[in-house]
């Protein structure tokens, strides 16, 4: 008996052993496929398909075609579907109460309210909406994925608007639409001159200081977030216009807003700034502060942004109020060194710079150049007193004269590849000549761009001028890049590849079609630079693998062989 | 010596016998492999390339392949279509358009840190060298596994030859025995290709990274793609637009057999075993009596 248990257990415990041998060898992971959905045209069509509700969603999404629901319904008005408030206030909300929590309670409140609609206009004999399931939650919606593109309120809407209602009421009312939640007397209150933005306190997904945490916990209780907020705001006050008759007043249509189109920093560099009695020029300078200060031109950054908030990301306050020299929990702990010089911020003034080093004239040189505080980390006693000079003026920025760098070499002859093609002629002036032009074009670039040899540096880079016996004579290229391939250090840009990296980056980067890698125009790519040489290496046609075949006898030069 | 080591050297002893070494070139030139401590490999930097092919161009020459014609005209009709490496050329540009303009994406062997063609490999005529290099010896049988198993679809065969090859890049192995660098890195005119040990390319890769976020996507191809390969990949765009395939896992290749080629003598011993053991424990006392005498005593011996 006993040894029939033994056979027993063992030979289990060898199909176990056996199971889990197959088990471990065939279970592969499994890819996943995931089809998108196109966006469709929104076509003022809503997409009800409320996933931070139900999660995955047990029948199709229902397209809601909300133009049609406001033309049935225009006699009720929008109080027919949405709730309204005190006041009058319509809260564009759907449904209009839901009963409990519970999915159940939510998907009841939806069901009831379209259903008992469509069956109460049916049964007065008007045209009616369906009630059965499948007529709503088909499945062709499953395909349509409806988005609509961020409406954005930008200046000239705003100026439109103080304009428009200075008119109709008769003086200048900002509190019409701003205002700020007093958190003493638990309501809305509104004071001259502290006008913020919208998002400060409705945009609920940015997490926020302790002051505005607070503020964004009531309007998160009370649902307010930046687009109920925003419809609220905008449609109850399109509406009672619409009411009283008045033609000129703002759309009610989902897609006259949301239009998708925006204007451009340019387009909306005519259009006046909000006024909220800030100084034109102000002069950073902090108390206790290790360097000078910095001469600070506001308004010409107004021009050049579309929104404070670009800046200004928290409140509308200075920067120095919450970024102390040492930093405070109000700043996120972010000192205000930092806070002016991050360089990867879009707030800061080093990264909304370094953004602007990006566009097509810029990055032809700045491309190449690291970003400050990275690679860089001691930046040059000129680049710090650009901004930092301790003057209360501002630096009247002057452009580059001409006359200045006429005396540079006019043609550069570049032989490296010699053996297989005629020296490139690289015309040095000229390309100066278009630098200086570019730089006196642009506003920034006057402004730090203070001399011609700082053009210079754009191919010239990485020199230390202040360690340089011959300070007037910026380093050939040769004096740094090796000709041959170093295998020790195969990191270290060599000569060929210097000269390559450094025409086609900057024609690349600045979009000249001419030498430029992503040009394919015969002669304007390699030919470009590139003249084949006359009585060069000489091809010979050759027959190889049954094809005819070009073989070129050319030995590469300048590069190290090992043999 | 143990029993295996025995087997193999008996087994090699009588291959070499028959075959007159054909089956076993390795042991002529294993020694200056030894050396090697580390896989090299070549990081590939697709931002700063430009299209010219001169590395093609290179490495027809040093490999005595069609050299192929790289004038700009035909560049520009060549960089069209989209090319597969074949039996006459080891490495290939592709042009591929995304959001950041045109990207250029030189495309050859990966040399995987465990290559599933030479895992595949019947006779180990595709082999991984200590020093990272996957190459192909004369010894092959023609079988093609080799281009089956390829995740990269890189092994070609010459269809068209009497004496047909598997040809593909070797990351230049005969020049690296003589101390030299590959062919197209040596050629290139702006340093796309950095050749070194795999841990300094690698680092290489990840400090240009670092130094530039928004230049270049935060990967590099070929650090875990199927457990590392030796040529290392930067781009600026998602590699997926620039034909490189994300759905391969960091699994190493052959691991996906080894794994079933394990478990195919142990289920064949384990299996029948299980099974009579099953029986004896099943079989009635009874029944055991019909069987052979000698057993039937044993039985009772073990009652006692």
């Amino acid at each position: 008996m006993n040894r029939k248990l033994i056979y027993f257990l063992v030979s289990i415990a060898y199909l176990i052993l056996i199971a889990i041998g197959l088990y471990g060898v065939y279970t592969v992971e499994a890819t996943l496929h995931v089809k998108e959905t196109p966006v469709a045209e929104p076509q003022n069509k809503i997409s009800i398909a409320h996933t931070e509700i139900f999660g995955k969603l047990e029948r199709p999404q229902v397209i809601f075609d909300h133009g049609k629901h406001v033309e049935a319904m225009k006699a009720e008005g929008c109080a027919a579907c949405h709730p309204v408030k005190k006041d009058n206030v319509i809260s564009f909300d759907f449904p209009k109460k839901v009963k409990g929590k519970s999915k159940t309670d939510a998907m009841n409140a939806f069901h009831d309210e379209c259903i008992e609609c469509h069956k109460k206009q049916s049964s007065e004999n008007k045209k009616s909406g369906p009630v059965t399931c499948a007529d709503c939650h088909n499945k062709k919606n499953d395909k349509i994925k409806i988005k609509y593109p961020i409406a954005e309120f930008d200046f000239s809407y705003h100026d439109k608007h103080v304009r428009k209602l200075k008119e109709k009421i008769g003086k200048d009312d900002c509190g019409q639409c701003h205002h700020f939640y007093s958190l003493e007397e638990k309501k809305l209150v509104y004071k001259e001159g502290t006008e913020e933005s919208c998002y400060y306190c409705h945009d609920l997904n940015k997490k926020r200081g302790p002051e505005l945490t607070a503020i964004t916990k009531v309007s998160a209780e009370k649902g307010l977030t930046i687009k109920n907020a925003s419809h609220q705001q905008c449609l109850n006050c399109h509406l009672k216009y619409q009411k009283q008759g008045d033609k000129e007043t703002g759309p009610t249509e989902c897609i006259k807003c949301h239009t998708g189109k925006y204007k451009t920093v340019e387009e909306l560099s005519k259009v006046s700034r909000p006024d909220r009695k800030q100084k034109d020029r102000i002069f950073i300078s902090v108390e206790n502060s290790k360097m000078k200060g910095v001469p600070f031109d506001h308004k010409n950054h107004e021009m050049t942004s579309k929104t404070c908030r670009s800046c200004h990301h928290e409140t509308l306050k200075a920067c120095k109020e919450c970024h102390t020299l040492t930093g405070k929990p109000e700043g996120n702990g972010i000192n205000l060194a930092n806070a002016y010089h991050q360089v990867f911020s879009e707030h800061s003034c080093t990264g909304c710079h370094n953004k602007n080093k990006q566009t097509k004239e810029c990055a032809g040189c700045h491309y190449a150049i690291p970003v400050m505080d990275v690679d860089s980390l001691n930046p040059k006693k000129d680049t710090c007193n650009t901004c930092h000079s301790g003057q209360k003026e501002k630096y009247s920025a002057a452009p580059i004269p001409m006359s200045s760098v006429e005396k540079v070499k006019k043609e550069i002859e570049i032989k490296v590849l010699e053996n297989e093609y005629e020296p490139s002629k690289f015309p040095h002036l000229e390309v100066i000549k278009k630098l200086v032009k570019i730089s006196n074009d642009n506003k920034m670039a006057t402004y730090f761009h203070r001399n011609a040899k700082t053009l210079c540096e754009g191919c010239h880079h990485r020199s230390n001028i202040s360690a340089e016996a011959q300070q007037d004579t910026p380093p050939n290229c040769k004096n740094c890049h090796m000709v041959a391939y170093d295998r020790k250090n195969p990191n270290k840009t060599r000569l060929l590849s210097a000269y390559h990296r450094q025409c086609v980056g900057c024609h690349d980067q600045m979009q000249i079609k001419k030498g430029s890698s992503f040009n394919f125009e015969e002669g304007d790519r390699c030919g470009a630079c590139h003249k084949k040489k006359v009585g060069g290496p000489a091809e010979i046609i050759t027959m190889k693998n049954d094809r005819v075949v070009k073989q070129n006898t050319t030995n590469i030069i300048n590069v190290w062989h090992p043999e | 010596m143990d029993r295996r080591n025995f087997l193999k050297i008996f087994g090699s002893g009588v291959a070499t016998a028959a075959t007159g070494n054909l089956l076993n070139p390795a042991k002529t030139n294993a020694s200056e492999d030894n050396q090697a401590t580390e896989f090299y490999g070549i990081l590939v930097d697709t931002t700063r390339c430009i299209g010219c092919r001169r590395c093609e161009k290179a490495c027809a020459e040093a490999n005595g392949l069609p050299v192929p014609d790289i004038d700009e005209l035909t560049n520009k009709s060549v960089l069209e279509k989209m090319r597969r490496t074949s039996d006459t050329q080891y490495t290939i540009i592709n042009r591929y358009d995304t959001e950041k303009g045109p990207i250029y994406v030189p495309k050859r062997c990966m040399h995987c840190n465990q290559p599933g063609c030479a895992a595949a490999c019947l006779v180990k005529a595709m082999r991984k060298r200590p020093s990272g290099h996957v190459t192909w010896d004369a010894n092959c049988i023609g079988c093609r596994l080799c281009m089956v198993s390829c995740p990269f679809d890189i092994p070609k065969f010459e269809y068209t030859k009497a004496m047909p090859r598997i040809q593909k890049c070797n990351l230049c192995y005969d020049r690296y025995k003589k101390g030299g660098i590959p062919a197209c890195v040596e050629v290139c005119p702006t340093q796309v290709l950095v050749f070194g040990t795999r841990r300094q390319i690698l680092e290489e890769g990840k400090r240009r990274i670092a130094a530039d976020p928004d230049k270049y996507v935060n990967h590099i191809y070929g650090e875990y793609e199927v457990g590392g390969t030796s040529h290392l990949y930067l781009s600026s765009v998602p590699f997926e637009q620039i034909g490189f395939r994300k759905d391969l896992g960091t699994v190493p290749y052959p691991e996906y057999s080894t794994g079933f080629l394990f478990a195919v003598p142990f289920i064949f011993v384990l299996w029948p075993i299980a099974m009579l053991g099953i029986n004896r424990a099943t079989k009635k006392d009874d029944e055991s009596g019909h069987g052979e005498n000698h057993e039937n005593k044993e039985h009772e011996k073990g009652k006692h």
